[in-house]
C-alpha cells in the first residue's frame, strides 16, 4: 500500500502542472459567437508533441499517471480531448490518430468531441470498433461545454484487437478522471470568488452556510479521486464502476452549490465556470449515469440478480 | 501508487483473523452487542487482552523497551481494521494501544512509564478519557476543571461529561485548568479510586453504561501525578490526536455489516431489486472512499510526513459510511433492529449513530477543512 506517486509519476505530474499553469487565466473570456467551449488546441498540440498522451504505455507511469493527467487537464477551463487519448488509445493499437470521440452501447444522440476527432471508437458487450473520420461529423449546437457532434450512417467500421471488458474498464476510469477533475477545477475557481468577493462587510467564503457545502464537495471530490487512481492502478472493473458511480453521484449536488455561491457571475459566458459545470453535466449521464454504474458495481460485488 | 497490500501484510490479517476465530467466544456476538464501554465488554477485554498481547498482538507498533516490537503503521493499522471489525474486543483498552501509552512514552517522567505502559502492554489496564464538560464540548479549551497547586499536592474541583469506560476504568486521563487560556491547561493522570471522584452512568442510545459523568470535588492527588508540566496539556492533546488522527477504522465494520445485510436480503430473495442494489452500491461507494481518504492518512504517517489537513477530509467521509450503511439496514431490513436474532446489525447501528459526534464533531472537521484545506476566510 503506498499511496504516493513513484518518482516517475511525480516528475510527470510536476511538468504537466507546469505545461497547464498557462491555462489558468485562459478562460476568462468571451468566445467567439457565445460559444459555450474553448477548445484548447495550443495545449492540445503541446501535450501531444511532449508525448504526454502515451503514459499509459510506459511502465513506470502507466495508467495511474494517465488517470491522473485526465483528471489536471480537466481542471482548466479549457476543454481537449484527453480521457480517450490517454486512457483508450494506448490499449487499442498502434499508430491510431487522436482526437478520439467515443460511443459506448450505441448511446443516441450528439457525441462529445465528434466535430474535432480523426475516429470514432465504439465498446458494445462484444467488441471494440473504430472508424475513423474524414468529415462525415456534422457538428450539433448544445447546452453542454463540448464540441459535440453527430456522423452519419456510412462509417466505416473496423474491428480492433481489444477485450470490451476491459476497455469499458478504463473507459470507465477516464470518465471518473475528467468529471473529477473538470469538478475540481470549478471548485477552484469557486474557492477563488468566495474568498474575495464581499457582501455584508464580509468576504462570503467566511459564512459557515457556504463553508460547509463547499468543505463537503471537496470530501467527495478528494475521495473520487482516490478512488479513480485506485481503479487505474488496479484496474479492477469493481474498483472502476464504484469510482464513477460515486463521483457522478455527487455531480449533481456539486454543480449546484458552485452555481449558486457564485451568483450571477457564474450565469455569464465570460466566466469559465460553465465550461466545468456543463462539461459535468454530460459526464455524469455518461455510460448510464450513477444509477447504472452502481448497478454494475453491485453485480460485481454481490453477484447479478 | 500501490493499492495492493504486500504479502506481509496480508500474512499480518490473516494472522489477526486466526486469532480472533480461534479465541472469540460463539455468543462474542451477544457480548458485543452492548458496546465496547459496557460492563460485559470491558471485562471480556480483561480476558482477552493478556491473550493478545501473549500472542505479541496487543502492541506490536510499540518499542521492544516497552513490550512491542516495533512493527510498521501499516500493520497497526490493519490490526485496528480486524478488531474494530470484530465488535472491537479489546474494549477500551484500545485508546491505551492507540495513543495513550505512545503519549507517556513522550511526555511521561520514568516513574510513569514504570507505573502505567507494563499494564497496558500486559493488556490489564482501563483508563478513561475526561475531556469534555457540560460547557465545553466543540470547544474544549473552554474547559473549566481546575487543579490548585497545595504544597506538593493537587486539589482538583470540576465536572466531566461524557466519559467513556469511566465507571471501570483505574486511571483517568484528566485534562484539568492549571492558569487561563489554552496555555493553562495541563493533563492529570488520576487514579479513578481518589476519594472526591463520583462517577454515574448516563442512560443512552448507545450500549450499557458507556458514558459516564465523573465529579470531582476536593479531589487531591500528588503532583508527581501531573503528566508534563504545568501549561503542557494543549500540545500534549494535540500530539495524542496527531497519534490518532483518523480514528477508529469504522469503514471496516461498515463495510463488513454491509456485506451481511445483502446476505440477509438474499436470504429472504430480497435483492433483486435495482433501488436497493443501487442503494447498496451507494453505501459500499461511501465506504470505500472514507477508507481510500483513511489511508492517505495513514500513508503520510508512515512516511513520517507531519499531520495536514487529509485526516478532516477523511473523517467527514467516515461518517457519511457509517450513516450510509445503518440506513440501508435500518430501510431495507426494518425487522432486523428488533429482538435479539441481529444483534451484530444493532450493534453496528449504536456505533454509527456516534460518529458524527464523538472525538470531534463533523461540523467541526467541516469548519477546518473549509479554512485549513480550503483557505477560505475565517468567520465573524
Ligand atoms: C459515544 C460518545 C463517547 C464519548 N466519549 C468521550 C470520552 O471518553 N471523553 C470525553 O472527554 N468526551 C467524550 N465524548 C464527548 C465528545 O467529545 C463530544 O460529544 C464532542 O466533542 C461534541 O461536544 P458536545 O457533545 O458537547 O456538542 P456541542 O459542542 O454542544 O455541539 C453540538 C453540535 O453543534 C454543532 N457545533 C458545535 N460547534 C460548532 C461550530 N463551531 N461550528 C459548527 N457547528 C458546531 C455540531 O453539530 C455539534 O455536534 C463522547 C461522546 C460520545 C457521543
Amino acid at each position: 500500500m503506498r499511496l504516493a506517486f513513484n518518482e516517475d509519476q511525480a516528475t510527470f505530474s510536476t511538468v504537466l502542472g507546469q505545461m497547464l499553469g498557462d491555462e489558468v487565466e485562459a478562460g476568462f473570456h468571451t468566445v467567439e459567437g457565445w460559444g459555450r467551449y474553448d477548445y484548447g488546441h495550443a495545449l492540445d498540440a503541446r501535450l501531444e508533441e511532449a508525448g504526454f498522451f502515451d503514459a499509459a504505455r510506459e511502465e513506470d507511469l502507466g495508467t495511474v499517471a494517465a488517470a491522473a493527467m485526465v483528471h489536471d487537464v480537466a481542471r482548466v477551463p479549457v476543454v481537449i480531448e484527453c480521457a480517450a487519448s490517454a486512457l483508450l488509445r494506448p490499449f487499442l493499437g498502434d499508430d491510431l490518430p487522436r482526437p478520439l470521440a467515443v460511443v459506448v452501447d450505441d448511446a443516441p444522440g450528439a457525441i462529445r468531441f465528434l466535430p474535432q476527432a480523426r475516429a470514432l471508437v465504439s465498446i458494445t458487450p462484444d467488441a471494440v470498433r473504430l472508424a475513423r473520420l474524414d468529415g462525415q461529423a456534422e457538428p450539433v449546437e448544445s447546452l453542454y461545454a463540448y464540441p459535440m457532434g453527430v456522423a452519419g450512417q456510412d462509417l466505416d467500421w473496423q474491428p480492433l484487437d481489444a477485450d470490451p471488458q476491459t476497455i469499458r474498464t478504463l473507459w470507465q476510469i477516464a470518465l471518473a478522471a475528467e468529471l473529477g477533475g473538470v469538478l475540481d477545477g470549478g471548485l477552484a475557481s469557486v474557492l477563488r470568488y468566495v474568498r474575495e468577493r464581499e457582501q455584508f462587510g464580509r468576504p462570503i467564503g467566511s459564512f459557515q452556510g457556504v463553508q460547509h457545502r463547499l468543505a463537503t464537495d471537496a470530501v467527495w471530490i478528494d475521495g473520487a479521486r482516490l478512488l479513480t487512481l485506485r481503479a487505474a492502478s488496479t484496474r479492477d472493473p469493481a474498483h472502476a464502476a464504484l469510482a464513477l458511480a460515486h463521483i457522478q453521484s455527487h455531480a449533481t449536488r456539486i454543480g449546484y452549490d458552485l452555481h449558486q455561491f457564485m451568483g450571477a457571475m457564474g450565469l455569464t459566458l465570460e466566466h469559465p465556470l460553465h465550461r466545468w459545470t456543463y462539461r459535468a453535466r454530460a459526464l455524469r449521464a455518461e455510460m448510464g449515469g450513477a444509477p447504472q454504474a452502481f448497478l454494475d458495481y453491485a453485480d460485481t460485488r454481490w453477484g447479478k440478480p | 501508487m500501490d493499492f495492493a497490500w504486500s504479502d506481509e501484510n496480508d500474512a499480518f490479517r490473516t494472522r489477526v483473523r486466526d486469532f480472533l476465530d480461534r479465541v472469540l467466544p460463539s455468543d462474542w456476538d451477544a457480548t458485543a452487542r452492548h458496546g465496547p464501554g459496557s460492563r460485559e465488554q470491558t471485562e471480556f477485554s480483561l480476558s482477552f487482552c493478556p491473550q493478545l498481547a501473549e500472542a505479541g498482538l496487543l502492541v506490536p507498533h510499540w518499542p521492544a523497551e516497552w513490550g512491542g516490537a516495533d512493527r510498521p503503521t501499516w500493520e497497526h493499522f490493519i490490526l485496528g481494521e480486524e478488531m474494530w471489525a470484530a465488535g472491537e474486543p479489546r474494549g477500551g483498552q484500545y485508546m491505551n494501544v492507540n495513543w495513550i501509552g505512545p503519549v507517556l512514552m513522550r511526555y511521561g517522567s520514568d516513574a510513569q512509564k514504570q507505573r502505567y505502559l507494563p499494564p497496558m502492554a500486559a493488556g490489564r489496564a482501563i483508563w478513561c478519557q475526561g475531556f469534555s464538560e457540560p460547557g465545553a464540548g466543540s470547544d474544549l479549551a473552554s474547559l473549566r476543571t481546575r487543579a490548585l497547586r497545595d504544597g506538593d499536592d493537587y486539589v482538583i474541583n470540576g465536572q466531566k461529561i461524557w466519559t467513556s469506560y469511566a465507571g471501570l476504568a483505574e486511571t483517568c486521563f484528566l485534562l484539568a485548568r492549571t492558569g487561563e487560556g489554552r496555555n493553562g491547561i495541563a493533563v492529570f493522570l488520576v487514579p479513578m479510586d481518589t476519594p472526591g471522584i463520583e462517577v454515574r452512568a448516563i442512560p443512552s442510545l448507545i450500549g450499557h453504561g458507556d458514558i459516564h459523568e465523573v465529579f470531582f470535588t476536593d479531589v487531591r492527588v500528588p503532583a508527581s501525578c501531573r503528566l508534563g508540566d504545568e501549561g503542557e496539556g494543549w500540545t500534549i492533546i494535540s500530539y495524542a490526536l496527531a497519534n490518532e488522527r483518523v480514528g477508529i477504522p469504522r469503514y471496516e465494520m461498515s463495510s463488513r455489516e454491509l456485506d451481511a445485510m445483502v446476505a440477509q436480503l438474499k436470504a429472504r430473495d430480497g435483492f433483486d431489486n435495482a433501488v436497493i442494489r443501487t442503494r447498496a452500491a451507494e453505501a459500499a461507494a461511501a465506504c470505500d472512499a472514507a477508507r481510500m481518504l483513511v489511508y492517505r492518512v495513514v500513508d503520510e504517517r508512515a512516511r513520517g510526513e507531519p499531520p495536514g489537513t487529509a485526516a478532516n477530509l477523511a473523517r467527514v467521509a467516515v461518517v457519511e459510511a457509517d450513516h450510509k450503511v445503518t440506513d440501508f439496514g435500518m430501510d431495507f431490513l426494518p425487522d432486523c433492529y428488533s429482538g435479539t436474532d441481529h444483534a451484530a446489525f444493532q450493534a453496528h447501528h449504536e456505533r454509527a449513530i456516534v460518529t458524527g459526534i464523538a472525538a470531534g464533531a463533523a461540523e467541526i472537521q467541516l469548519n477546518l477543512v473549509a479554512r485549513r484545506h480550503l483557505d477560505l476566510p475565517k468567520g465573524a
